[in-house]
């Protein structure tokens, strides 16, 4: 991500129009980011980009419905936008956005797994694929390729794909780019009952907090999520593994065909469930089935709200 | 009422009013003879019939979902077995990953006057679900190997993402 | 919730291999049900009165019948409800006979599985509200589509009774096959003379409104109030000018056009009136044989016409007609002979249909009545007729049987010996069929009196010998080969769907079989109903059938349209999607997948995007509830939590947290 000044600038000249543009700002410490919502002037200067700045802003998006909005995206981030315009959950008269390229952002769990928790951080440098992280007199360094997220591993829209004003030039890389999730393929090798134990036992640690739900992007009923209401009730507020199963399965299937895979559930998930290779593996069924991406293109339609009266690819039923 | 203990096993069926409830209707008026595991639930239309609902009833600890509606281009309502069939096939591919053998969940479609064919299905379902038996339970406590894994995932400080 | 349970024993249908008295003791333990027991026939008038009292005695508030299917006597039972007092949707039938008594001989396991049934059914209607039917105005005109005898005698009565009719034929004039025919049997009565009235009646009757050469384009609403769109087709000609005078077809000069109403036996005129009594009497342009068309010049018929209304610049036209019913009496098509190639249909021109040999006989045919066969015109002295030319044929596709074909064949061979008394025929046959009144008679008059030979058998092929045809075939009755020398050969060919019938169908939305007729509503109790509300059925668009059955369904379709239209307003099937507005986001999710544009985009008082259903037009299939990812509409009576509590009754492991 380059073009912080081109960036702001184009802001600047967007802003009396806008109610709010929403982008990134320094967190509590120099390894956190968090969302910044520009609605003066002087605001500009908080902004950053680059590879902290991890969160979907999209999911701001439906909430901000009639207002008007810019928003700071990255490739993956656009997808949520286009997939939320095809929907008609949002209205494209009302966003400006910012599109960025992006060369990957940072998984913190990683970081912290690799070098514990080290409390304040005072400073953090991105060079040539090293990540030199200062904390009191320390300097740790990393390679950002071992810390960034697993969706950018495999990242094949680093650019934005839908966008009013490109900051900088896009890229066009397209090379390693693995057609599957790597960390899947270990997963796939596993026996049906090995599966089974294992979400068994991923879901008796999920502990119902819902961040996955607050944090995508696509969870656009919120208050009204069919999880937590008594008409439909669909599960009991009884924190057990069963239930906590059957929830991830209510937010998996209402995502078939629309997740775009930003792996914002996965980030905001506190207690570190694979949440993103249930949803890996649901998109590869849409891709086999459909031959369809979720976000792609805003003239698109969800597979699940469509249908052909020839399947290509469901074969007849045998019996 | 529990299954029937060692000669039925729980298999739950979701059927569509106009042609495959009528299907197991005819079945009946003919006599067609079926094992009795299936219990029928009636919906409208396959359309109607959210995934979810066989999830549930996978949670629940049953053996055997079946669903069955209008054969495409049949459908009492124009057009919703065509969307019945997307979230089907999608959720019938998704199973596995959950571990749940796709072979606990079947759909199929059978028209009002196919009553052999209902019998056809219906067989041949609960011959599947018996050969594999009793579906893995979610609801079940841990076991003792389980119990002891997330232990020493506690000990070891990854069970928990936030608090270490 | 006061729940009461009736587990019927339906004489032995169920007692015999379901222990009903144990059903209806688990069923006290049931949450909510207060009163349980089992009785002979819950159908029956003292059933039915037992229910009630019950209801009345113990306070009920919803009832449970465990009998039949809901198919079968839901409607009884919900009106047994209402009887008592009750919201009639206050009621769940669980169908412990088809769905196990019949299908399963273990009692024990029957009865567990009834037990289960029943509680399903009781916690389904455990979740059930009262619902209450929306009233709404019927448009008292009628649609009816084809202009046969069984869509004219529809059109006739539904007139007579006082309603509006839109007649709609895909032909330049109403008659169907009927006018087609000769005579017809058993009386051997002239067809166009008993038909002809009848389409005259149609053209004179103020009520009925004629389209002819037209079709059906679209077709939207619902029952009361359906609004439909018409093509008209260009025909070329300015029907309000056109007198039906002929003088263009004297003077066209493309006199080669293929004569679709003779069958193909002998030409017409590329302008031409199909026939002398059509209806109405005007004039079309087959744009494939006239010469403005295909050479670009000529004209002749716009220069001769004396009202000038030959418009050469017509296109098609699409119109709109608004009704509250539909009959649908768009008749058969018959079978493609030319698939039997072993009978050399198609390839020799003295093996004709039987349809052509009616043309052959009709004095309004193109040979005016004179039998003369096509190949040289001579009279033909040895008939033979093939039956079951594309029925009761699986190797075509056609197992089923057409019903009419052997007594058209007997009446042929008894009018071919009034034709020509010299001749003689013979009819190769696998059976016999002539169930109707005076029909057996009528086939044994023509053994008997006309001589018509009969062979039981097959025809193994047909192959020319000079000038003759010869019949080799089998006679199963001597169990010998038989080969009989023939001048012409007619194949009595089956009725099938009419082309393009499937898709006028899924413009309608009802249902058809695999061969493309028509499913009436119940095969013995409803038989010119369909399953989609408004839309009947007359003639053979439903089965082959002949004439009289044609006109008897014609007629009851019509009673059927009439009896709709007695009231002034319908009630409408609250079993519909409903929009809790609280929870809806106007994603219009909802909306984008509805089969029938029922529900609208709407902004509640804060401007808001909400979805809201229109009641009338929803048929309740529930596709939206499943859309919709907050589940914010829900199927009225299938709700999300009434299956989910059927899942859960059925998974114990539930059953206590919900």
């Amino acid at each position: 991500m380059t073009g912080l000044e081109e960036l702001k600038t184009k802001i600047l000249g967007a802003l009396p129009e806008l109610d709010v543009v929403i982008g990134w700002e320094q967190g509590y410490d120099a390894l956190n980011a968090t969302p910044l919502f520009i609605r003066k002037p002087e605001d500009v200067e908080r902004l950053i980009i680059g590879p902290l700045c991890a969160h979907n802003l999209a999911t701001y998006l439906p909430g901000l419905k009639d207002k008007k909005v810019g928003i700071v995206v990255k490739g993956c981030d656009s997808r949520a936008v286009i997939e939320l315009l095809q929907e008609k959950l949002i209205n494209k008269d009302n966003i400006t956005i910012f599109g960025l390229k992006c060369d990957g952002v940072v998984n913190l769990n990683k970081i912290r797994k690799k070098i514990g928790d080290l409390g304040q951080i005072r400073k953090v440098v991105f060079d040539s694929g090293i990540i030199t992280i200062t904390a009191g007199e320390t300097d740790h360094q990393l390679k950002f390729s071992e810390v960034r997220m697993d969706k950018c591993d495999t990242c094949k829209y680093p650019n934005a794909l839908l966008f009013d004003h490109f900051i900088g030039t896009p890229d066009d890389r397209q090379n390693g780019i693995e057609p599957e999730h790597i960390s899947d393929a270990e997963f796939e090798k596993m026996s049906l009952e090995d599966r089974f134990a294992f979400w068994k036992q991923e879901m008796s640690r999920c502990v119902r907090c819902y961040a996955c739900r607050n944090a995508c992007p696509m969870c656009v009923c919120r208050d009204h999520c069919v999880a937590v209401t008594r008409d439909p009730h669909w599960i009991s507020q009884e924190n057990d593994t069963a239930d906590n199963w059957m929830f991830q399965m209510i937010h998996v299937m209402h995502l078939t065909g629309r997740c775009v895979e930003c792996g914002e559930c996965e980030r905001a998930c506190p207690m570190d469930i694979p949440l993103m290779l249930l949803r890996r593996q649901m998109n590869k069924g849409v891709r086999d089935v459909f031959e369809y991406e979720a976000g792609i293109d805003p003239q698109g339609k969800p597979p699940l709200l469509t249908f052909k009266v020839e399947e290509d690819n469901i074969p007849e039923r045998e019996w | 009422m529990p299954v029937y203990d060692g000669k039925e096993l729980r298999i739950i069926g979701f059927l569509c009013n106009w042609c495959s409830y009528a299907g197991a209707d005819t079945a009946g008026v003919g006599r067609f003879q079926q094992p009795t595991d299936l219990r029928i639930i009636k919906v409208p239309c396959s359309g109607r019939i959210d995934p979810l609902f066989i999830l549930k009833a996978f949670q629940g600890g049953a053996d055997g979902v079946l669903v069955s509606g209008c054969h495409p281009r049949d459908c009492h309502y124009a057009e919703g077995n065509y969307y019945a069939r997307r979230r089907l096939e999608l959720l019938k591919r998704f199973l596995p990953v959950t571990g749940i053998d796709p072979d606990r969940f079947e759909y199929t479609w059978v028209s009002a006057s196919e009553a052999p064919r209902w019998q056809h299905v219906v067989q041949t379902f609960t011959d599947r679900i018996h050969k594999l038996g009793p579906s893995p339970l979610l609801a079940a406590p841990l076991t003792d190997a389980e119990m002891a894994k997330l232990q020493s995932q506690v000990e070891a400080g990854s069970g928990c993402g936030c608090h270490k | 919730m006061r729940i009461g349970v009736f587990v019927c024993h339906c004489g032995s249908n169920i007692a015999g291999t379901v222990d009903c008295e144990k059903v209806a003791a688990a069923a006290k333990d049931f949450p909510d049900v207060v009163y349980s027991d089992d009785t002979m026939y819950a159908c029956s008038e003292p059933g039915q009165q037992g229910i009630i009292e019950a209801v009345k005695e113990h306070k009920l508030t919803g009832v449970v019948v465990a009998s039949c299917s809901p198919r079968m006597h839901e409607p009884t039972f919900r009106r047994a409800v209402e009887r008592a007092g009750l919201n009639k949707y206050m009621f769940e039938m669980a169908n412990i006979r088809e769905h196990v008594s019949w299908v399963g001989k273990d009692k024990e396991l029957n009865t567990n599985k009834a037990i289960d049934l029943v509680m399903i059914a009781a916690e389904k209607l455990r979740r059930d509200k009262p619902l209450i039917s929306k009233k709404f105005d019927i448009n008292k005109r009628v649609l009816i589509i084809g202009g046969g005898v069984a869509g004219i005698q529809a059109a006739l009565d539904c007139a007579d009774g006082g309603l509006e009719v839109v007649l709609v034929e895909k032909t330049t004039s109403i008659g169907g096959k009927m006018a087609k025919l000769d005579k017809t049997f058993p009386t051997v009565d002239c067809s166009s003379c008993v038909l002809g009235p009848k389409m005259v009646d149609v053209a004179q009757n103020p009520n009925i409104t004629l389209h002819t050469y037209s079709e059906i384009e679209e077709v939207g609403g619902y029952v009361g109030n359906f609004e439909i769109k018409v093509k008209k087709k260009a025909t070329f000609v300015d029907w309000e000018k056109c007198t039906g005078c002929g003088l263009c077809m004297e003077k066209c000069p493309s006199k080669k056009s293929f004569d679709y109403f003779n069958e193909g036996i002998g030409t017409t005129t590329a302008i031409n009136i199909p026939f002398p009594q059509a209806i109405p009497k005007k004039a079309k342009i087959d744009a494939d044989f006239c010469r403005k068309f295909t050479k670009g010049k000529c004209g002749v018929c716009a220069k001769i016409c004396p009202t000038k209304a030959i418009d050469f610049e017509m296109k098609d036209e699409i119109i709109t007609e608004n009704v509250g019913a539909i009959i649908t009496a768009t008749g058969y098509d018959l079978f493609d002979f030319k698939k039997y190639a072993e009978y050399g249909a198609g390839k020799y021109p003295d093996v004709i249909t039987s349809m052509q040999y009616e043309r052959l006989m009709s004095a309004s045919g193109p040979t005016t009545g004179h039998i003369k066969r096509p190949s040289d015109g001579k009279e033909p002295k040895n008939i033979v007729f093939i039956q079951c030319v594309g029925s009761r044929d699986k190797s075509v596709n056609r197992p089923y049987c057409s019903g009419f074909c052997c007594m058209y064949t007997a009446k042929q061979a008894i009018l071919t010996k009034d034709h020509i008394p010299d001749s003689q025929s013979y009819v190769f046959y696998m059976d016999i069929r002539s169930p109707g009144k005076s029909y057996d008679e009528f086939v044994r008059r023509g053994i008997e009196e006309y001589g018509t030979e009969y062979i039981r058998g097959r025809v193994a092929m047909v192959y020319p010998v000079g000038d003759k045809l010869i019949v080799r075939g089998a006679d199963t009755l001597a169990g010998s080969q038989v080969e009989v020398e023939a001048d012409l050969v007619v194949l009595a060919v089956g009725a099938e769907s009419a082309v393009g019938a499937p898709q006028l169908a899924e413009t309608l939305r009802i249902s058809y079989d695999t061969y493309g007729f028509y499913m009436e509503s119940h095969p013995k109790l409803k038989p010119v109903e369909t399953n989609t509300a408004g839309v009947y059925l007359a003639g053979a668009c439903q089965g082959p059938k002949d004439i009289p059955a044609s006109v008897g369904q014609g007629s009851a379709a019509a009673a059927k349209v009439l009896a709709l239209f007695s009231k002034d307003q319908l009630e409408s099937d609250p079993q519909t999607a409903l929009v809790n507005a609280a929870r809806c986001i106007g994603c219009y999710k909802c909306v984008e997948t509805c089969p029938f544009g029922a529900i609208k985009e709407i902004e509640d008082r804060f401007g808001n995007a909400k979805a809201e259903v229109i009641e009338t037009i929803c048929q309740g299939c529930g596709l939206c509830s499943v859309t919709c990812p907050q589940s914010a509409i829900q199927l009225q009576h299938f709700t999300d939590n009434q299956i989910l509590s059927e899942v859960k009754a059925l998974c114990p492991s539930m059953m206590e947290k919900s």
